[in-house]
This record gives C-alpha cells, sequence and structure tokens, in this order.
C-alpha cells in the first residue's frame, strides 16, 4: 500500500509541456497482431513519462513510496502485462494491464472489439509461443461468457485454446446466453472468488449482469491482491455512473471497421480527458477498410441531408 | 526392542464425542451406567462433577450436561484407527483394550527399534506420532520401554508427566518399575487389599520376597506379570494386520437434518480414512458416503449415497472434506440420517509429489487442478468446460466443449519472477497450426448458439433496426454430408452501427431455413 503525502510546499504547476497539446487528432498506431507483440518491448522508463507531465518546481526526483497526485502510478515491471498497443500502455499506470487488481471494461453492446482488445495481453500469458514471445503457458479463465468462443479464432490470433477455460453458473451456458439476470449469481461470484483467491491462474476474464454490489466488487478486489495476472470484468455502460472499487475504468466505443476509442474513466493518476483510438487487430484487408469507411461516410452524410 | 505405549486415558469419552456435532461437543460432557457417572471430561469436571456421582447430582452441577453412554463396539473402532495411524511407524502394533485383569484401559504399543533411523531418532519419532494422532482429537500418554509390558505399565502409571516416562535400557526401566505401585499389574489389583495389609506397596517390594510363597498365596499371574514387565520372561505378541478396504460406520448421537451436522460426522470418519490409507502409503482417489435413514415403511429408499473422486489422489483432510461439504450442501438430502458411512472405492499406492517453495509449472498445474475440482464440486461437471479444436468446416462444429477433466491439464507454464526466467523456462512452441486453421479466412471470435434469423429489406439483412452493410464474402462452407447435418451456407462479413463487424450467412439448405428470409447471424467479430 502507498502512503500518499501530498506535498503541497511545493507545487508551482506549470504550463503542461508540448507533447500533448499539439496533437489535435489522435495518432492512429496500427499494430497488426504479431507486429503488436514485438512491438511491446520495454516498457516507458521514468525519464520518458515524467517528461510529458507538468512539472512541479525544482524537485522533481521520485521518492519511492511516495506518490504525487500528478503523477502516473508506477509499479513494479513484472506486475503488469504489457497490453500490446504503444498509445494504451503510455496512458495506463505502470505500462500495461495491472495485476492484482480489477480492471473495469465498459461496453455499450457486445461484440465491439473487446476480445481483440485483450488478445495482445493474452498471447503473452496463454500463446502458442509464435515468432520470438517466450510461451509462458499459463491458463486463462473465463466466467459466464455471453456467448461461445470459437477456437478457430483463438488459433488465428496466437491464443493457445487448450488453456482457455470457460466456467458457467449453475443454469449453464443457455442462460448465460440469455442474459435474463439482472442481479448476478451467488454461484458466478463464488467461484470468481475461489479462482482468483488460488492464484493459479494466468488472467480472469468475467461478464457481470448489470446490479452489481457495491460489496461485491469490494470482495472481489480484496480476493484479486492474490492473483498474479490481469482481472478483467465486462460490464455494461449503465455502470459507468456507480462508483466501483476497481482503480482501473476503461469505456470502450465503436468507431469504425477495426477501431476502437478508448476512454480511461479511472485510473491511478490524473485523468485523461480525450479518448484513445487504438487499431486493433485486422478482421478485413486495408482496401475493405477503407471502402467500408469511405460507405459509412455517404450513409451519414445523406442522413443528415435527410433530416 | 524398543516399545512405544500410547495410553488412551478418555478413549469412550472421546469416541462419544465423535458421534456429536460441533455446537453439542463445546459443553460439558460425561459418561453415564446404571445413573451414575464413570467417565467426565475436563469441562464437566471444572463445573464440579466427579465420577460416581449420581445423575440427578450432576445435572444439578451443570445444566446443560450431555449424558452418554458407553459402547464398546464405537471404543474398539476409535482404538484401530489410532492402531493405524501408529501403522504408518511401524508394522508392529499391537491393541491392548484391556489389561491382563479385564479392566479397560487402552493402550497401543509399537516396536519402533527398526524405524528409529528411518525416521531420524526416538525423540522426532515421537513427535510424529503426536502430529499424526493430534488430528483424531484423542488425549495420549506416551511412554517408552524395552519391554511391552513395561511400556504399558509406565504409561498408565504416569498420567502427570507432560512428555511421559522414556527408559531406553533395561536397568532404567527396573529402577522406574522398583517405584511403581502394586495396582498398576492386574492381578495386584485383584489382591490389592491383602497386599496393603502385608505393607507391599511398590513392585519392589514384591520382588524382594520369596517367589514360591508369592506365587502360592497370589497365584502365578502376579509374577509372570512381573517377569515380562521387567524382561525376566519372553513376552511375544501378535501385531494387528490392516485391513484390505476401508469402510465404516459410525451412529450420531442426533439424527442430523442439515449439512452441517452430516459434515461433524463426516469429518471423523474421513480422518479414520485417512490413518487407514497412510498406514497402506497410499491415497485416495475416490470415496462414498452413505447417509442412513430412518427405517419407515413408506420410505422406498434406505440409504443415499455420495461418490466423490479426485482427478489428482490426495492424502490432505482438508481438501477432502471441502470437496465433500461442497458436494453436501448441493445435494437435497431425501430424509434426515441416523448413521454415516463411508468407504474408500479406490486408491493409489504412490508417494505423494513433492511440495515445492517457489511455485513451478507442477505446483502451478496441481493447484489449478484443485481449483477445478472445486468449482466442479458446486457447480456440476459441465460447469467448467475446456475448448477442444475439431477439424470441421461448419463453424458449430469447430469448436468442441467439453467438460473439463482435471486430471487431463496440458502442460502448464512455470510463473517467472522475470524475464530471464521466462527465457529460461519457456517451453517449445505448440506445433504450427493445422494448416486448415491457418489458411481460413479471419474467424470471428464470438459465436452465438444457434444461429439467431435476421429480417431482410431492401434485399440487404437488418440487424437491431440497422442495415448492415456487406463488405466480405461471399465465403461458402457447404460440409456435413457425412452425418446428416448438411450445411451450404454462404457467410458475408457485414458492418454494423458504429463499427462493428458481424458474421451473417445466407442458407442454401437445408430448405427449411429459407422458410423465412434466410439470413442469420452467426458470430461477432469482437
Amino acid at each position: 500500500m502507498y502512503s500518499i503525502l501530498v506535498d503541497l510546499s511545493l507545487v508551482l504547476v506549470e504550463r503542461p509541456s508540448s507533447g500533448h497539446d499539439t496533437a489535435v487528432e489522435p495518432t492512429l498506431d496500427s499494430s497488426p497482431a504479431s507486429a503488436a507483440l514485438k512491438a511491446c518491448g520495454p516498457s516507458p522508463t521514468a525519464e520518458q513519462l515524467h517528461r510529458s507531465w507538468p512539472r512541479v518546481g525544482v524537485m522533481q526526483p521520485i521518492v519511492p513510496g511516495v506518490w504525487r497526485a500528478h503523477q502516473l502510478d508506477r509499479e513494479k515491471r513484472s506486475s503488469v502485462t504489457a497490453t500490446g498497443f504503444a498509445t494504451l500502455d503510455t496512458e495506463l499506470p505502470g505500462g500495461g494491464w495491472p495485476h492484482r487488481v480489477l480492471t473495469e471494461l465498459l461496453l455499450p453492446h457486445l461484440g465491439l472489439g473487446e476480445l481483440r482488445l485483450l488478445v495482445p495481453a493474452l498471447a503473452r500469458i496463454a500463446g502458442t509461443g509464435a515468432d520470438d514471445m517466450p510461451a509462458v503457458g499459463r491458463s486463462v479463465m473465463l466466467f459466464d461468457p455471453p456467448a461461445a468462443l470459437c477456437g478457430w479464432a483463438l488459433a488465428q490470433l496466437g491464443v493457445d485454446a487448450q488453456q482457455m477455460l470457460v466456467v458457467y453458473g449453475r443454469d449453464g451456458a443457455r442462460a448465460a446466453a440469455h442474459r435474463r439476470h439482472l442481479l448476478p449469481s451467488a454461484d458466478l461470484l463464488w467461484a470468481l472468488e475461489q479462482a482468483l483467491k488460488s492464484g493459479h491462474v494466468g488472467a480472469v476474464l468475467a461478464w457481470l449482469p448489470a446490479r452489481v454490489k457495491a460489496d461485491a466488487l469490494r470482495r472481489l478486489q480484496l480476493a484479486a491482491q492474490a492473483q498474479d495476472g490481469p482481472v478483467f470484468l465486462f460490464r455494461d455502460v449503465d455502470a459507468r455512473v456507480k462508483p466501483s472499487a476497481a482503480p482501473l475504468r476503461l469505456l470502450l466505443q465503436g468507431a469504425g471497421v477495426d477501431r476502437l476509442s478508448v476512454r480511461v474513466l479511472k485510473r491511478r493518476g490524473p485523468p485523461l480527458q480525450r479518448p484513445l483510438l487504438l487499431a486493433l487487430p485486422p478482421v478485413l484487408s486495408e482496401r475493405l477498410r477503407a471502402r467500408a469507411d469511405a460507405m459509412a461516410a455517404t450513409s451519414a452524410r445523406s442522413s443528415v441531408a435527410v433530416s | 526392542m524398543l516399545w512405544i505405549a500410547v495410553h488412551l486415558p478418555q478413549l469412550s469419552l472421546e469416541s462419544f464425542a465423535a458421534t456429536l456435532d460441533d455446537a453439542t461437543r463445546a459443553r460439558p460432557l460425561a459418561l453415564i451406567d446404571a445413573h451414575r457417572i464413570t467417565q467426565v471430561d475436563a469441562r464437566a469436571a471444572a463445573a464440579g462433577v466427579r465420577s460416581g456421582a449420581k445423575r440427578a447430582t450432576a445435572l444439578a452441577l451443570a445444566a446443560d450436561l450431555v449424558l452418554g453412554q458407553a459402547d464398546a463396539l464405537r471404543d474398539a473402532l476409535a482404538l484401530q484407527t489410532v492402531g493405524h495411524a501408529a501403522l504408518a511407524f511401524t508394522p508392529m502394533v499391537c491393541i491392548e483394550s484391556t489389561d491382563s485383569a479385564g479392566t479397560s484401559t487402552p493402550v497401543v504399543l509399537l516396536e519402533v527399534q527398526s524405524s528409529l533411523r528411518c525416521f531420524g531418532g526416538l525423540h522426532a519419532l515421537i513427535e510424529g506420532l503426536h502430529h499424526a494422532l493430534q488430528p483424531l482429537q484423542h488425549v495420549c500418554r506416551i511412554a517408552t520401554a524395552p519391554t511391552a509390558l513395561g511400556a504399558a505399565l509406565l504409561a498408565r502409571w504416569r498420567d502427570d508427566l507432560v512428555h511421559g516416562a522414556h527408559s531406553t535400557d533395561l536397568a532404567a526401566l527396573r529402577r522406574l518399575l522398583d517405584g511403581a505401585p502394586v495396582w498398576l499389574l492386574g492381578p495386584g489389583r485383584e489382591h490389592w487389599e491383602a497386599l496393603q495389609g502385608m505393607g507391599l506397596r511398590q513392585l519392589s517390594d514384591l520382588r524382594h520376597l520369596p517367589r514360591a510363597g508369592l506365587a502360592r498365596r497370589f497365584g502365578t499371574a502376579l509374577l509372570a506379570d512381573l517377569d515380562r514387565a521387567r524382561g525376566d520372561a519372553p513376552d511375544p505378541r501378535e501385531p494387528i494386520e490392516l485391513p484390505p478396504r476401508f469402510e465404516q460406520r459410525i451412529e450420531l448421537f442426533t439424527r442430523a437434518d442439515t449439512a452441517e451436522q452430516m459434515m461433524a460426522g463426516a469429518r471423523v470418519l474421513i480422518e479414520r480414512l485417512l490413518a487407514w490409507a497412510r498406514a497402506r502409503h497410499a491415497r485416495v482417489a475416490a470415496f462414498t458416503l452413505h447417509m442412513h435413514h430412518e427405517a419407515r415403511r413408506q420410505r422406498a429408499v434406505d440409504a443415499s449415497e455420495l461418490t466423490i473422486g479426485l482427478a489428482e489422489p490426495s492424502a490432505d483432510a482438508a481438501h477432502l472434506q471441502s470437496l465433500l461439504a461442497e458436494r453436501l450442501a448441493r445435494t437435497p438430502l431425501a430424509a434426515p440420517a441416523l448413521e454415516l458411512s463411508l468407504r474408500c472405492d479406490r486408491w493409489v499406492q504412490a508417494a505423494a509429489p513433492n511440495a515445492e517453495l517457489f511455485p513451478t509449472r507442477g505446483s502451478e498445474r496441481e493447484g489449478l487442478t484443485r481449483l477445478i475440482e472445486r468449482l466442479q464440486a458446486r457447480l456440476g461437471a459441465d460447469g467448467v468446460q475446456r475448448l477442444a479444436l475439431q477439424d470441421d468446416h461448419r463453424p458449430e462444429r469447430a469448436t468442441a466443449w467439453r467438460p473439463a477433466d482435471a486430471a487431463l491439464l496440458p502442460e502448464g507454464g512455470a510463473m517467472p519472477a522475470s524475464e530471464a526466467a521466462m527465457r529460461l523456462t519457456a517451453r517449445e512452441p505448440a506445433p504450427a497450426l493445422s494448416p486448415r486453421i491457418a489458411a481460413a479466412p479471419q474467424r470471428p471470435l464470438w459465436l452465438l448458439n444457434e444461429p439467431q434469423p435476421l429480417p431482410e429489406r431492401a434485399s440487404r439483412p437488418w440487424l437491431d433496426g440497422v442495415p448492415l452493410q456487406l463488405l466480405a464474402g461471399p465465403e461458402r462452407i457447404e460440409s456435413g454430408w457425412w452425418d446428416g447435418a448438411l450445411a451450404a451456407r454462404d457467410y458475408f462479413i457485414a458492418r454494423a452501427d458504429d463499427g462493428a463487424l458481424v458474421w451473417v450467412f445466407r442458407a442454401r439448405l437445408p430448405l427449411t431455413a429459407t422458410d423465412g428470409t434466410g439470413w442469420f447471424l452467426q458470430g461477432r467479430f469482437a
């Protein structure tokens, strides 16, 4: 646990440095699957991170154990998994998906590209060992997924399908697919807590229904401290206004074919104003994507003209 | 020869306590026989109840006293369990439930001369014995001597010593026995008054008298016992035999209605099972719990059974208890149970794998196995499923979901502490993707279990009130003529609102599918 000492006597806030202001358009960072894994590379060093943030007077160097509220929280290198997207890595504390805490991903609907966002990290954890990535081979558990995973697609993206384990509640896969329940079943929360506490699972992905109690989330957050890997919770967009114990919350929205817009709602560090635009591992070729964007633009213009 | 004697002064009380549930066990307990108290436990003694008191007196002193009756069969089973626990240390274990006069003072004797080196000395062995007997929750007094009867006498006599009386050679034993009272020997108890009248209180006094006179007055049994205890006469003993199968019953004091009460009785049975398994140097792979209900004429079933199978055989009491507790909580009981019996179906005669200090590939795999077992115990075997790739073009058959068999986990990875360690422990990459999978066009990550029919307007499929733009396709998949589920479909990748990609198809066969529009949603590119 960090003891937060906010050193008020030293606060001389300067103008933010130029790095972020000039970029009006969000820059694209195209990273197809295999290249993304290579591009992970070393996490940004402290120097690089702090060059882009407002400087606080002259007393700059980091004192271990003291976190100033404007600094992006830094965690040890071994306790994050690189996301595979360089722009996202720079915005997340520690430079990747954090271990031992919950990460909430809020989606308006299913099938945005949320799994392709996680695939580079999952390939690192449960991968088949493509290219020069060492295959760690830990298992990934999915709790109550809304539809069935396709093994071929996983294999094509470099994730070892044999390491996937899916856990359904007592009602089975049918109920999960129809999603009739508004409250999470006690079985599901129990199973999630057991898996987190055991600490033998590589990564955990859980789909929680709309209404989850705050103390249930707090319990999961405590249980996640034993889990040496990322924990992802998928929830509906309506949960945006509800408080949550998860230290990292992202809002995902579609932004075109093979694109995802990520807005960081909550993180250990200063808030991020603008959304990030990420290029997901592509499904369509460049030509088709351009054609799709063009068709989308014309239909948008025609609907505006009509209305 | 070195004998260890384990004296269990409160065996009857403890075997009675084993039939109670946790709430009742916390109250003062006493055994009663013909309206007189025979044995009391520590709580009842603190309240003032003494053995020999009348029932009414005892209940007046301790209002919540639980009274039970001694049962020889129950005591014999508990004593047998202690014998099994001792068998893990040496093959020569004898049980003496009564002494030569017939009074019941149960003692378990172990001959450990040949096991000393294996266990690292007498002290280590005795500590191991304490540790093995501790889950059985018996009060033990341990003593050692070169002769069997000598050790039994010392264990019965010196209740006050914390670590017991130990004598490793014959001279020390004889010195100790010289100070022992005469009533320790069985025949000495019968003739106690006569001996006391003559002023013979200790065994040394007996030794100084002429043997012929003693034999004539008090019988040869007294002399024979004395000789055997001092090591002057041989004392051959028969070791107990380990039964080839484990099946034991326990009768509960009150009928068990809830899973909690059943678990209290089942815990005792599991401890006994593990004592038997350890004596065999084996681990338990499957066991069955039978719950016997009250006999009623209308009821069809007399007993319900619950079988627990383990993917990885284990001799860990906590793990077996947690598995049984989860299954019991999930099973509806037909009727309250009066008796529980446990039977071991399968065991594995092998040493347990070494436990590692730092998490490694093997220990993580074992941990994952246990986690899957626990989850399946509560959620059912279908609750945890694993993916298996199939060589089939039909998307709904390409991925098979099977209940995870915890025993067949693939080789998991280590938990590397650093990048360097990760490179060192990396296994070889899995064999290259099957060429069919690699060559197939991109498949969606989410597949719906049943294809969702889509309405069609202006020759375009609509999803959620938005027309879909067909971008890529058609990809024709015709497959499945060999098992009757022939599917001939044209698959398209389409763009929905806000850029999400979906996988839709137009069905050509089977013909019933074209009753509607023929457009179906099969998956989403997540």
